[in-house]
């Protein structure tokens, strides 16, 4: 229901959006800002494999991100959560990078791994892990400790703990998290699609804008957007998948 | 049956112990329903805690049939004064997850117990509800079935009616006198209330101020007595209980 919700939201969102857009346009008439209908005229330049290339290209960059931050995120989240030695070694680490912007890093990341896929998909893990794993170690602490009573009266070992409170009681904030990271992670397409590469939605927008091509930049905005609702849609459909009881 | 010999509880609060309850020695007999009421911080829920597994540290000695007191070997049902159900799982999870926990197959026979205990406490239409969903009542039922479902060795409540409104609660009270004769399941819970006590403990246990001991046990010929407040002995005992409130918890 939150998706369908949500899709409602986006649609008419969309559609107040083209509006100012148009009058905008005709307002200004500008070549750097064309009407939505010439751009959507010329999305068919957009189609085919060079399309699904680009969408690919930067797909994959981002879930690569996402997926490795989340992976090594979660599981160091839990370590200072549940152990205090853990806590004291890593906190004053995480504290003191989490604040650093992460951006500034890109020529060292690029110097180090190259300009291919491995430094772009290192620099959005750089940027999103330290989140992750402030925001899961939070999570976990704030559970409520009488919600662990019941469970440990029976005798639960440490697994199914983990399976039956710690794991569903912080799933909400993890899907959060992913979505606070789907963001962040697109926008960070521009810094690492600016060098080293040909394909991916970041690339396409800063290589047809350097062409003067409008229509195509405003046809790559609008398909970054897309993509972006389009992940956030799935990240909802899975939230009501996974947390029947919120709903 | 249970046997607690000379327990004490400290508590770790800001570098220096606090003692909450102790010393305590009392042996609750096997099918004994027991009702604990003591004045409010004298430790009754750290007992509680103690006897389900949940605090570890403590002194002295809990016997569960002759053994140590642990969790994993024995059953264990604990009721907490919120019930204690999980917010994500539904009404039908939640009461079999004494059964998960413990690796407990379900067979025909388990599955027969299951659905008896879930219709005769009025929850089997709510399974696929999640707790969010429940009233009050409902809640506790279903807290009640996972418990009784289990068949644990001990069942400890902690102050179980007084979440629910007064209809509610006598409604709750009687349903929870119902079940519990057909299994006799041995039953520590704590009250703050002289009448619930009396209409559900066949002993009645006193405790005095914190930190908590025992100031009496009472054998109660009134338990499960219909139209209890006509009766003259329900008098004469409440009135009993009332002096020693008085007296400070004390005799
Ligand atoms: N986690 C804790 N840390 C320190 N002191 C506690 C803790 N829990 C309870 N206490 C103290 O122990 C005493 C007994 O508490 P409790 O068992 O909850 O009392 P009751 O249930 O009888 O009202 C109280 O004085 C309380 O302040
Ligand atoms: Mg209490």
């Amino acid at each position: 229901m939150k998706s369908l919700k949500r899709l409602y939201g986006f649609l008419q969102g969309f559609i107040m959006l083209n509006l100012l857009w148009y009058l905008l346009a005709v307002i200004v008439n500008m070549r750097v800002l064309p009407k939505p209908t010439e751009v959507y005229f010329n999305l068919d330049r957009l189609y085919g494999m060079e399309l699904c290339m680009h969408i690919l290209a930067s797909l994959y960059r981002v879930a690569a991100g996402l997926g490795i931050s989340l992976a090594v995120g979660i599981p160091l989240g839990m370590l200072m959560a549940y152990s205090k030695l853990w806590n004291r070694i890593l906190n004053p680490l995480v504290y003191f990078t989490y604040p650093v912007p992460k951006t500034a890093l890109l020529p060292i990341v690029m110097l180090l791994f190259g300009l291919g896929d491995t430094s772009k998909i290192l620099l959005i893990v750089f940027i999103i892990v330290f989140q992750v794993i402030v925001s899961s170690r939070d999570a976990i602490i704030n559970i409520s400790p009488e919600i662990y009573n019941p469970i440990r009266s029976l005798g639960a070992s440490k697994r199914q703990i983990l399976m039956y409170i710690t794991l569903p009681a912080v799933l909400p904030e993890l899907l959060t998290n992913l979505r606070l990271g789907i963001g962040t992670a697109l926008s960070i397409l521009f810094f690492t699609e600016a060098y080293g590469t040909h394909y991916g939605l970041g690339y396409y927008i800063m290589d047809a804008w350097t062409r003067i091509d409008y229509p195509s930049m405003y046809a790559g905005i609008i398909l970054i957007s897309l993509l972006g609702f389009t992940l956030f849609i799935l990240v909802d459909l899975l939230e009501e998948a996974l947390c029947k009881w919120r709903f | 049956m249970l046997q607690i010999n000379d327990l004490n509880v400290h508590y770790q609060s800001k570098q220096h112990p606090v003692h909450a309850l102790g010393p305590i020695s009392l042996s609750v007999e096997e099918g004994g329903i027991y009702a604990v009421i003591g004045p409010s911080g004298c430790g009754k829920s750290t007992l509680l805690h103690a006897l389900s597994g949940i605090i570890v540290k403590y002194s002295g000695e809990i016997l569960l049939k002759g053994q140590p007191l642990c969790p994993k070997t024995h059953s264990i049902g604990f009721i907490p004064q919120n019930f204690g159900l999980l917010p994500w799982k539904n009404v039908e999870q939640n009461c079999l997850l004494s059964l998960h926990i413990k690796k407990v197959g379900i067979d025909s026979k388990v599955r027969e117990r299951i659905t008896y205990i879930m219709e005769k406490l009025d929850i089997a239409s709510l399974q696929h509800r999640y707790p969010n969903e429940l009233s009050g009542g409902q809640r506790q039922r279903a807290a009640i079935a996972r418990s009784f479902i289990m068949n644990p060795d001990i069942l400890l409540m902690d102050e179980p009616f007084s979440a629910l409104d007064a209809l509610t609660r006598e409604e709750a009270q009687e349903l929870f006198i119902a079940i519990w004769n057909q299994y006799k399941v041995t039953t520590v819970f704590v009250t703050h209330s002289i009448e619930e006590a009396i209409y559900m403990g066949k002993k009645i246990v006193i405790m005095s101020t914190s930190p908590g001991t025992l100031v009496e046990i009472i054998d109660n010929p009134l338990f499960n007595t219909e139209n209890l407040r006509e009766n003259e002995d329900y008098l004469k005992l409440s009135g009993h209980i009332r002096s020693i409130i008085k007296n400070g918890w004390r005799l």
